[in-house]
């Protein structure tokens, strides 16, 4: 590795990042050390390389030696080298999920994400950011989904879901529409589901069922997950943007609604825009906004006594602390089902449950993840939950791993999954 | 002359130019539409964030957050005292010099802020808090306060001390970031902690 690193391609990459808010950020830390505790790898495993103020040294170092004029004078930092690259990596790919936590707590207000993002990129320029995150990526470009489910094999999972759907409702006319031009909203999920978890997208479509929904799938441009929001390369997450935005050209959407994913959410919504340079001319909206707005206008009508298990809920920090979507997901709740319980502590303090950043794509670092999951695991069972809800695939994946690995015994079911259990509906009255 | 006044210049005229290097990085444009009021988040981080109740980090520190309130007030005292004599100030002072000796010996024992650290940290916790405990000790060190001062005032630029500079831009931005995704500020009904 060490004799095939470009270095200044590295340079250039973190540079090319750098903007008046990370020259602030810095420039700014204190090494008062009180981010520590705030960060989950820490909390599991004391040591100095997972206090969140050392992994910023490190890029801060190399900031001021090639960006500062003392630096430059050779005065200060240190130089990006095969070392610094190293442990560059290390860090904020092997020891960050890029949660955010430590930026609330940081007694200065270093938002650290976005500065080990910037780092992150040099990396991913290197050619360093871990392979099978890059491979995630990689079939996202070739294949249109990052599980290079071909085109026929999705196709045929929703025809099959459909049918499931029809059973399930008795409803024959209950659709999951595919490629319906001109549909109210394009609903995107996340290759998991159709893969892993058909039941939770055949929840989702449920749900739109009972709304009487004017909703489709889309055969191309439909998953909505981006892993270039982990490897930092913004010309690569800006192609899998594009993917979205053609089909809701393609199709003449209104709405482009992402299912329940953190890191989709925030792609989608907050970072796809900037990495495309131009506003959507349509509306990005999360499912979980979508269905409260079905609950609040007695669009759905759910009935909590079908869900009578301790549910809590965990908080997706891409979509709840970088996400502003908070408070949906807990009306939806309140309505269905009738014991919920909060994690303590939840909402933008909650802790990542480990598998943000990408971390479940990079198979290196494991046995962190899983360690660092331990915050997670305590919370859940300080709250005594039988069921623990979680808005996003990702999340749903590390905490089934969670729930082995600390013997939590507890079900992990999305939100979409809790409203189509509590749906009340009407007999169904169409003809085949 | 008073050697503060010259050193004042440099290390106005060091950060300022150090500011002006980071504005020139510039700010990119955003096409997102905001969720929330970037503006309300920039006021909630210099204020409500900023609360010992707002950060786990303070609740689980907060002699460590007192002895920072402290040790800030006390060397904005000394700084009020090379040029005005008071025994308020003074007793303040020697608060923020104290409060230094804390931060100092809390930085040798404990392993993961002495690993954190290095020299800088260790200089510039020095300075600040000499600079306090000669203020305090006024009037009998009146002749080396000065010098105190400007040796503060030229370090300041060079080493982490200029945070007293970028802390403003860092808290604005991080401000900007969470009030424009419409996480700052917390609504009340959001503000549960089990």
């Amino acid at each position: 590795m060490v004799e095939t690193i470009d270095l200044e391609k590295g340079l250039q990459a973190f540079r090319a990042r750098l903007g008046e808010a990370d020259a602030a950020h810095l420039n700014a830390c204190v090494h008062c050390g009180l981010c520590a505790q705030s960060c989950h790898y820490y909390r599991m495993d004391p040591q100095l390389e997972n206090v969140p103020a050392r992994k910023l040294d490190l890029v801060a170092q190399v900031f001021r030696r090639h960006f500062t004029v003392l630096g430059r004078l050779g005065l200060q930092g240190a130089a990006l080298d095969d070392a610094m690259a190293k442990a560059w990596l290390d860090a904020v790919y092997g020891r960050c999920s890029l949660c955010g936590r430590c930026s609330l707590n940081c007694t200065v207000g270093i938002n650290l994400p976005r500065v080990f993002k910037a780092a992150r990129a040099a990396l991913t320029a290197m050619g360093l950011a871990p392979a099978d995150l890059q491979a995630t990526v990689d079939n996202s470009l070739r294949h249109g989904n990052n599980m290079a489910i071909t085109r026929e094999d999705w196709v045929e999972t929703v025809d099959w879901l459909q049918d499931e759907l029809r059973a399930e409702t008795g409803d024959p006319l209950a659709e999951m529409p595919m490629d319906r031009h001109g549909a109210k909203i394009l609903f995107t999920v996340n290759p998991r589901e159709p893969k892993f978890f058909p039941l939770s997208l055949q929840a989702s479509a449920k749900v739109f069922w009972a709304a009487g929904e004017d909703w489709t799938l889309a055969s191309e441009g439909w998953d909505l997950t981006n892993y270039g929001l982990f490897n930092c390369n913004d010309k690569e997450a800006g192609t899998i943007t594009q993917s979205l935005v053609d089909a809701m050209e393609r199709l003449g959407c209104e709405t482009l609604v992402i299912g329940e994913c953190g890191h989709g959410f925030a792609s989608a919504r907050w970072e796809g825009p900037e990495w495309l340079q131009a506003a959507y001319p349509f509306k990005v909206r999360s499912f979980l906004e979508v269905m409260d707005e079905y609950l609040e206008q007695g669009r759905i009508r759910v009935d909590p006594g079908m869900n009578t298990k301790a549910v809590t809920l965990h908080d997706p920090c891409n979509l709840v602390r970088h996400g502003g979507v908070t408070e949906p997901q807990r009306r939806i709740l309140a309505k269905t089902v009738s014991c919920f319980r909060e994690m303590t502590p939840n909402r933008a303090e909650n802790f990542c449950c480990g598998g943000g950043g990408g971390q479940l794509a990079m198979g290196a670092y494991k046995e962190r993840r899983m360690r660092s999951g331990g915050m997670k695991a305590q919370q859940i069972r300080d709250s005594g939950a039988k069921v623990v809800v979680a808005p996003c695939h990702n999340c749903i994946d590390q905490l089934s791993e969670l729930n082995k690995e600390y013997k939590l015994n507890v079900q992990i079911k999305t939100v979409a999954e809790m409203v189509a259990d509590a749906l009340v509906t009407e007999p169904p009255t169409g003809e085949p | 002359m008073n050697p503060a006044l010259p050193a004042g210049l440099w290390c106005g005229l060091l950060l300022g130019a150090q500011l002006l290097r980071a504005r020139a990085l510039g700010r990119r444009p955003l096409f997102a539409p905001a969720a929330g009021d970037p503006a309300a988040g920039v006021r909630y981080a210099f204020t409500g964030a900023m609360l010992p109740w707002a950060k786990e980090s303070v609740r689980l520190n907060p002699g460590s957050y007192a002895a920072g309130i402290a040790y800030h007030l006390g060397i904005a005292a000394a700084f009020a005292l090379v040029f005005v004599p008071s025994r308020a100030l003074a007793a303040l002072a020697l608060l923020g010099a104290l409060a230094g000796c804390s931060l100092l010996a809390k930085r040798i024992v404990m392993p993961h802020l002495r690993g954190l650290s290095n020299a800088d940290d260790f200089v510039s916790n020095a300075l600040a808090t000499a600079f306090a405990g000669i203020a305090a000790a006024g009037p009998a060190t009146s002749r080396i306060l000065p010098w105190a001062c400007a040796a503060l005032l030229v370090y300041i630029p060079l080493g982490k001390i200029r945070h007293c500079a970028f802390f403003f831009l860092s808290r604005y931005h991080l401000g900007a970031f969470f009030g424009r995704r419409g996480t700052f500020p917390p609504a009340a009904q959001e503000r549960l902690h089990g």
